[in-house]
């Protein structure tokens, strides 16, 4: 079905291959740039990482001009402002975001602050408040599952006041998405089956949530087929190039998908277990994805019927409702291969999530954002009958 | 038959000064409207007991507007007590401002036509401020919808339409008689 209206935007040129990062001083001369701020973590640093984006700078006349290590798993205005000053001070003129969801929002935190001349973003927090050009950032995921290398979203946590500040608009955008498989070559399993699932569940929301439209429905499908095909490969072998590769890919795919589609009620309630009970993103996104689908056959079966020939389920011409149900066990079914291989968690108490903590969540993830795009309404009464279920 | 009333309504669209009109007429619609929702926040949180217990947990003078951009009618409410009062038209100092990126953009939900979610859905709204506060702020407008509009209407324009008992229906009643001398008791 054709929606009544709908946009889709991604200005990010991607470049993926086994030495993709090699491309990246060139890319710098197309956007004008001479001097990067590299924005990761240790764990990047430590796992040799930079040293591989190092080499690419080796023979050329760009360079990095500061390596900003210290990016925590939560991003915060604290970080934030403390990158924007050190950015300012080592005169870099790009950003060179090499980490996961938290590197890349750092680096699209300080672009903010750098660009709109404050070091108060509370004020610019919502949807396309932000006004002015952001200076180019150049994109380079180490896992296989955010995606924020083509979205336009970045998530701060405010210190002062202990607030999770969203920001979206169309100039978050990276300008260049860099996907190397020798960057996600290090991930342990458990880690990879974490990321793929939430590529895995930004594709299916965004294929079956409110925005859902023809193009970004191309993208889902796109990462579907390459997560079904690559993802327990890259977690049973994480030496596995063609597999690691096709994972980024896919990741990639299903953010362009999500960045204009939109999520659904598993984020929300995976935002929720993560604010709450610290749970993973990737791993709550995991166990509650059968959960979300399952409550959303009431409203929307075609499309998630249809999920379940993406996932290499037969089509058995049964009722689309039936056939939503198989897209469920075949999730399910993935879940469990995942947990056999990796440890991946099925069950929200094998996530750290403590019983009585389900009604914090139910009433967190009703005020979340991406509720707002769930095709049926989520009481706080249904949220944690879901969450029972998940646990 | 068809044919010369869609050559006449080209012609009306055609006359010099047509775009301009068309403009006037959706603004003063806009704004009409906004002149009915401002009061029925307050006038609803009289009569509906879900709708304040659904601001129960806001901090006091939470501030929210409604507009219509670029430079359309806006209206501002605050949470106040266990309700939550019109401030009037304008913007006056909001914390969270939602503002439909035009009259086109706003017409529908504002006329009952379309529900909020779908204007999210369809990026006819902006917004500016705190996202969470604003889903609180969401519900609260599909509770105002939900006692406002006529059920054919509510079907169409929230997700879920409430399932109402003779109660509701009760302060639905409530809610009508109300409405208008509120908007007059704002507009005098």
């Amino acid at each position: 079905m054709i929606p009544h209206y709908y946009q889709h935007f991604c200005p990010v040129k991607i470049l993926s291959g086994h030495n993709a990062v090699s491309n990246i001083p060139f890319e710098m001369d197309i956007l004008g740039c001479r001097r990067a701020m590299v924005v990761t973590d240790k764990g990047v640093v430590d796992a040799g990482l930079i040293n591989l984006v190092r080499e690419a700078f080796a023979d050329s006349d760009k360079e990095i001009g500061y390596v900003f290590d210290e990016v925590l798993p939560d991003s915060s205005n604290r970080l934030v402002n403390k990158l924007a000053k050190l950015f300012e001070k080592e005169k870099c003129d790009c950003f060179l975001a090499v980490g996961g969801g938290s590197a890349l929002d750092t680096a699209k935190g300080a672009n903010i602050v750098i660009s709109e001349g404050t070091d108060d973003i509370l004020l610019l927090q919502g949807n396309e408040i932000i006004k002015k050009e952001l200076l180019p950032m150049i994109a380079v995921p180490t896992t296989s599952g955010t995606g924020s290398e083509v979205t336009k979203v970045a998530v701060i946590y405010n210190e002062e006041k202990n607030i999770k500040m969203a920001f979206a608009s169309d100039r978050l955008y990276p300008r260049v998405a860099v996907l190397d498989s020798r960057m996600t070559m290090t991930v342990p399993p458990k880690l990879t089956a974490a990321t793929g699932m939430d590529a895995l569940t930004h594709a299916m929301e965004a294929y079956t949530c409110m925005q859902k439209n023809p193009i970004d429905d191309v993208f889902a499908r796109a990462a579907i087929e390459l997560i079904r095909k690559y993802l327990v490969r890259a977690v049973e072998n994480g030496k596995d190039e063609e597999a690691r590769l096709g994972m980024a890919n896919a990741s990639l795919l299903a953010g362009i998908a999500f960045s204009n589609s939109m999520v659904g009620m598993v984020h929300a309630l995976a935002h929720a277990c993560g604010g709450v009970c610290h749970v993973p993103h990737g791993i709550a996104n995991a166990i509650l994805l059968p959960h979300g689908l399952e409550f959303n056959i009431q409203s929307i079966p075609r499309p998630i019927a249809e999920l379940s020939g993406m996932l290499g389920g037969s089509i058995e011409f049964m009722e689309e409702k039936e056939q939503a149900m198989v897209t469920v066990s075949l999730v399910k079914n993935l879940l469990g291969r995942l947990n056999r291989i990796s440890g991946l968690p099925v069950r929200l108490r094998d996530a750290g999530v403590a019983e009585d903590k389900l009604p914090a969540i139910a009433s967190a993830a009703i005020n979340d954002g991406a509720l707002a795009f769930n095709p049926v309404e989520v009481s706080y009464d249904e949220a944690l009958e879901v969450l029972k279920k998940a646990y | 038959m068809g044919d010369v009333l869609k050559r006449t309504v080209n012609l009306i669209r055609s006359l010099h000064g047509f775009p301009a009109f068309q403009s006037k007429v959706k603004h003063m619609l806009c704004s009409t409207a906004l002149s009915f929702l401002g009061p029925a926040f307050e006038v609803v949180g009289r009569h509906v007991p879900e709708f304040r217990k659904e601001i129960e947990s806001w901090e006091e003078g939470r501030r929210f507007a409604l507009r219509v951009l670029p430079k359309g009618p806006a209206i501002t409410l605050e949470k106040s007590g266990d309700m939550i009062r019109y401030l009037g038209k304008g913007l006056k100092s909001p914390h969270i401002t939602l503002s439909f990126k035009n009259y086109d953009s706003a017409l529908p939900v504002l006329m009952g036509i379309a529900g909020s979610h779908q204007a999210f859905a369809e990026n006819r709204i902006l917004v500016e401020g705190d996202l969470a506060k604003t889903m609180e702020i969401n519900r609260v407008v599909n509770i105002v919808n939900a006692y406002l509009l006529p059920g054919i209407a509510t079907k169409k324009v929230l997700k879920r339409a409430p399932k109402m008992t003779l109660r509701d229906y009760i302060n639905k009643g409530k809610v009508y008689a109300g409405l208008v001398p509120a908007v007059v008791r704002h507009l005098i």
